[in-house]
């Protein structure tokens, strides 16, 4: 399958070199260096890393989903307000968010097959739905994160931070899934061509149903994380996360054409993200140049990485 | 990646469709615009009296102008996400050069022009000699306009109409046309004229369908590229003008969220994100569409939240209903 | 000791004059608003190093606050810095900012929140580290995060509101109430005064009560299908100035500005500008200067002075007869109505 051949080059890993002079220009500033700081950054990064490999298994397979914000949100809400902050409820925590993550996906996987519609489209269609459905659920923060989910988002495991484990283990499963697995390479092919994969006798329907279900899984796990690190269910909690994680995966090299990409250049790039933040504060840059700034990275970013041609999605 | 080898015989076909696309294809959004009108006349009758039409073509024409830039890209086959912040960035520097006198008018909207375009311009050859993703690009130059537009502000929207700008664009002609829901249409028909008649637009589809074609047809695509993009950036700065006119501005992130409303109805308008089909006609159709749900479900009473999930429920149902009618020819 | 009966006489004569006053504007949890708490252990030697975390920046009141914050600051020889943070709307990021204040070493941090629940933890582990933290702008936090509040009373601002557009409706008609972001301190408290004030008068029927989300455009796009829907409309509750303005517009398009009644507004200049030119209207002030209040507040606890766990900034009526006195014609609409000096105002 040429497709699949072609899906790693040298022009997509623009991204590690980015990363790479951020972090070695970040290591002039004292503060930056301290392994308290450090530990900061990849946490604070976890839950968009979380999404964005989500994210990423979609545009690989040539789609996109901009619901995964606001099904953030909604998770965070439902899980803050069911648990009420009693560890015994982490149980059935844990199993709505995912069953409503994976639930989520699975009805936006089976409106993309049937209806046909340009998943941007209908994902901005889900998304608003959803952001109803958080709003008239409850318009104020409601309920409170269990201690044990709070631990998984901002607690320690031996003296390191555990949310950035759980993005490593987690980008580690979806990067095998991705390199090493039938599915995988399915992905990619209805990516790179959605009429051949099928001709080659891929079930795309089924592949792109189960990216969108992986998108809405990673969207409660990062749900959880959030939720962990704010204490409460926030209805605006998820917002904007569907373009943070959208930038993330383009950053990291993957074509939103589809079939071209990487999970790891995907969670490097969500580290450049957070590290700027960082870095920026640090600074003590006001927030007014830091978005000036954050906006030129973008661009300059995009430029060094060059993902593709000319096309909107490429 | 893979499917600029493959897929000739459709790239050529979708440059006949493209530029003489059949009529139900082309009518398909309208028949839906019609019947959500009538929908939605069945539930207030606000919905067939033209004097409300025509305020909601007004409240239309910020989003408006700037989708008419996006079509004309995606029909290149790019996409701008930077007008939401190039409408606020325009808006606020309008009122700021304005200063309260008449007499800045023509000077302050001359300028607010030329920086839309100049950031167009900047997207252009930005997209056209570094074949960067214009999606993300695009995003990431909306970031740094709006940083732009804060450091500009310092956070407020500081800034003084000048007296009679707003009047002028508000009034009634004839009792009943707005001035701006006629600007807007006048320039949608503009854009229209330029896409069907100039050797402009037909390049705009030819690139749009394949660009490999039309490298060899002899037509300069960085060039397009620019014009087109700096064009998207002219008109999303005339959508600012706009919205300044319509309601006056009261912060510096006034388009926030506009790219958004702009390509929804581009795309409901049957303009393709793989570009080379599609149009201006179709967007203010689908502008419409869009307009006229979140009218309706504000009209029936609905609370936010449920708008929210109406609105949702339309543009995924109108938009499916538009590919079933095409998909039948 | 011996006690006159005068004195008592008088003392029952103040309690009774006291009580339609307590019952007209019952603000935000009395009690706990007028708790002492003692502040030994955050007293500190200058110099101080003052921390602002922003929930927000881009907003004009915000700007003015922050202003009125950079000027009582500067009275200070003891304040040698200002560290400003901006969360952008971002709770997440915003408890990232306090994390980041608190390892830059600041002695106090006046807070505005973008969520007071999601950012508590973080404030905790400030107090925690001795960092005193005062909560500025127009909400009232009560939690071991928030040692201190200058705040406006938003539910006593809704009410004074909401009476005053009822007096000047002669206590009589439907009106609509136009709100900020649903789910924000603002939009709850001025909903729930509006709610109770409007117990008190049965004529006076609630239509609709909307988000405009701090918006002009949108409050004026959803008035002009407020107008379309109930035909006759005599009131309109608007808490927020540039909110106002939207909907005084769409009224005055839709050639209905004559029947209807509009609350007062706050002192946003664009809304003054309106009453100026209407002579109606009014404002209840939402004072810009609590940032000025925070400051000193923060001072105090630095000193180890007991303060008062609420220290309220409180909103006036501005009637549109002496509005002239508060409105610039020649500065934006998009400015406030404030006590700053000329050069401390935002360039």
């Amino acid at each position: 399958m040429p497709v699949v051949s072609r899906s790693m080059r040298l022009t997509d890993r623009g991204i590690y070199w980015v990363l790479a002079a951020a972090l070695a220009a970040a290591g002039l500033i004292p503060e930056f260096r301290s392994l308290g700081n450090l530990a900061n950054v990849a946490t604070q990064s976890a839950a968009l890393a979380v999404l964005a490999v989500g994210q990423t298994f979609v545009i690989l397979c040539g789609l996109i989903d901009l619901s995964v914000g606001q099904l953030t949100g909604l998770i965070v809400v439902l899980v803050c307000d069911v648990a009420a902050g009693r560890d015994a409820m982490m149980a059935p925590a844990l199993l709505l968010a995912i069953g409503l993550g994976a639930g989520s996906g699975a009805v936006t996987g089976l409106l993309n097959n049937r209806l046909r519609i340009h998943p941007l489209i209908l994902t901005f269609g889900t998304m608003s739905v959803l952001q109803g459905i958080v709003f008239t659920y409850t318009d104020r923060s409601v309920g409170r994160a269990p201690a044990a989910i709070a631990w998984l988002a901002d607690g320690r495991l031996l003296g390191l931070p555990v949310a950035p484990l759980l993005v490593l283990v987690l980008a580690a499963g979806a990067h095998v899934t991705l390199t090493r697995t039938r599915f995988g390479m399915h992905v990619r092919a209805v990516g790179g061509g959605r009429d051949n994969a099928r001709r080659a006798g891929i079930d795309t329907d089924r592949v792109a149903a189960t990216v969108f279900v992986i998108s809405g899984v990673s969207a409660a796990i990062g749900g959880l994380l959030v939720a962990g690190r704010l204490g409460v269910g926030y209805p605006h909690a998820g917002a904007g996360f569907e373009l943070d994680a959208i930038v993330a995966v383009v950053l990291g090299g993957t074509s939103l054409a589809g079939g071209r990409g990487s999970v790891a250049g995907t969670v490097a790039a969500v580290l450049l993200l957070g590290l700027t933040n960082n870095v920026l504060n640090l600074l003590q840059i006001s927030s007014f140049i830091q978005m000036l700034v954050k906006g030129l990275i973008v661009i300059g970013a995009i430029l060094v990485n060059q993902p593709g041609g000319r096309r909107a999605f490429a | 990646m893979s499917t600029e080898a493959e897929r000739p015989r459709v790239r050529m076909a979708a440059i006949v469709s493209g530029l003489s696309a059949g009529w139900l294809e082309r009518a398909a959004i309208w028949v839906v615009l019609l019947a959500l009108l009538g929908v939605a006349a069945l539930f207030s009758d606000a919905f067939v009296q033209p004097i409300y039409l025509f305020n909601m073509v007004r409240q239309a024409a910020p989003v408006g102008m700037a989708a008419i830039g996006v079509t004309l890209v995606m029909v290149m086959g790019g996409v701008d996400l930077s007008v939401g912040a190039v409408i606020s960035l325009a808006a606020v520097v309008a009122a700021v050069l304005m200063d309260g006198q008449a007499g800045n008018i023509g000077y302050a909207l001359a300028a607010t022009l030329t920086i839309g375009a100049a950031i167009g311009f900047a997207n252009g050859v930005l997209i056209a000699w570094n074949r960067a993703s214009p999606f993300i690009l695009t995003l990431g130059t909306a970031v740094a306009v709006y940083g732009l537009t804060q450091i500009y502000s310092g956070g407020t929207a500081r800034g003084i109409v000048a007296p009679g700008f707003r009047e002028f664009f508000n009034q009634r002609i004839g009792g009943l046309v707005p001035v701006l829901a006629l600007l807007f249409l006048a320039a949608a028909s503009l854009a229209v004229l330029v896409q069907r008649t100039t050797r402009f637009g037909r390049s705009l589809y030819l690139v749009g369908s394949n660009p490999g074609a039309a490298r060899l047809a002899g037509l300069h695509g960085a060039r397009l590229t620019v014009a087109t993009y700096t064009l998207s950036g002219l008109l999303a700065a005339l959508g600012g003008i706009t919205l300044l006119a319509r309601s006056g501005v009261s912060s510096t992130f006034a388009g926030r969220g506009f790219e958004f409303d702009a390509l929804a109805a581009v795309v409901l308008g049957g303009t393709t994100f793989e570009g080379g089909r599609g149009g201006v006609g179709g967007t203010v159709a689908g502008l419409l569409v869009l307009f006229v749900a979140f009218n309706l479900v504000n009209i029936l009473g609905l609370n936010y939240n449920t708008q929210r999930v109406v609105a949702g429920v339309i543009i995924i149902v109108a938009s499916a209903a538009y590919t079933l009618l095409t998909s039948r020819r | 000791m011996k006690i006159r009966p005068t004195a008592i006489c008088a003392a029952l004569m103040v309690i009774v004059a006291a009580l339609p006053l307590t019952s007209l504007a019952q603000g935000v949890e009395t009690a706990r608003v007028q708790e002492t708490v003692t502040t030994a252990r955050f007293k500190k030697a200058a110099p101080y190093r003052v921390g602002v975390a922003a929930g927000y920046l881009s907003n004009s009141w915000v700007v003015f606050c922050l202003q009125h914050i950079r000027y009582e600051a500067s009275r200070h020889k003891e304040i040698s810095e200002i560290l400003v943070t901006d969360a952008g709307f971002n709770p997440g990021k915003q408890v990232a900012d306090i994390e980041d204040l608190i390892s830059k070493n600041v002695n106090l941090i006046l807070y505005w929140p973008v969520d007071e629940k999601a950012i508590q933890p973080a404030l905790e582990k400030a107090v925690a580290k001795g960092i005193p933290t005062v909560n500025t702008g127009g909400g009232f936090t009560y939690g071991p995060g928030t040692v201190a509040n200058a705040f406006i009373d938003q539910v006593v601002l809704g009410d004074m509101v909401a009476r005053q557009l009822f007096k000047d409706m002669r206590g009589k008609g439907r009106i609509i109430a136009m709100l900020p972001i649903a789910g924000t301190t603002a939009a709850v408290d001025q909903l729930a005064a509006l709610r109770t004030a409007i117990k008190e008068f049965p004529q006076i029927e609630l239509l609709s009560a909307e988000y405009g989300d701090w918006n002009r455009a949108k409050a004026k796009q959803i008035t002009e299908n407020l107008l379309q829907r109930h035909p006759r409309i005599d009131g309109v509750f608007s808490p927020a100035g540039q909110m106002s303005i939207g909907v005084a517009e769409a009224f005055e398009e839709a050639g209905r500005l004559k029947e209807v009644v509009m609350s007062p507004g706050d002192e946003y200049n664009g809304w003054l500008k309106w009453v100026t030119k209407h002579g109606r209207g009014g404002a209840v002030t939402f004072p810009t200067r609590v940032g000025q209040e925070a400051v000193r507040l923060g001072l105090r606890i630095l000193n180890g002075e007991p303060v008062k766990r609420g220290l309220t900034v409180p909103s006036e009526y501005i009637s549109p007869a002496s509005i002239s006195r508060y409105v610039e014609p020649k500065r934006p609409d998009d400015w406030w109505a404030s006590t700053l000096p000329e050069e401390w105002k935002p360039k």
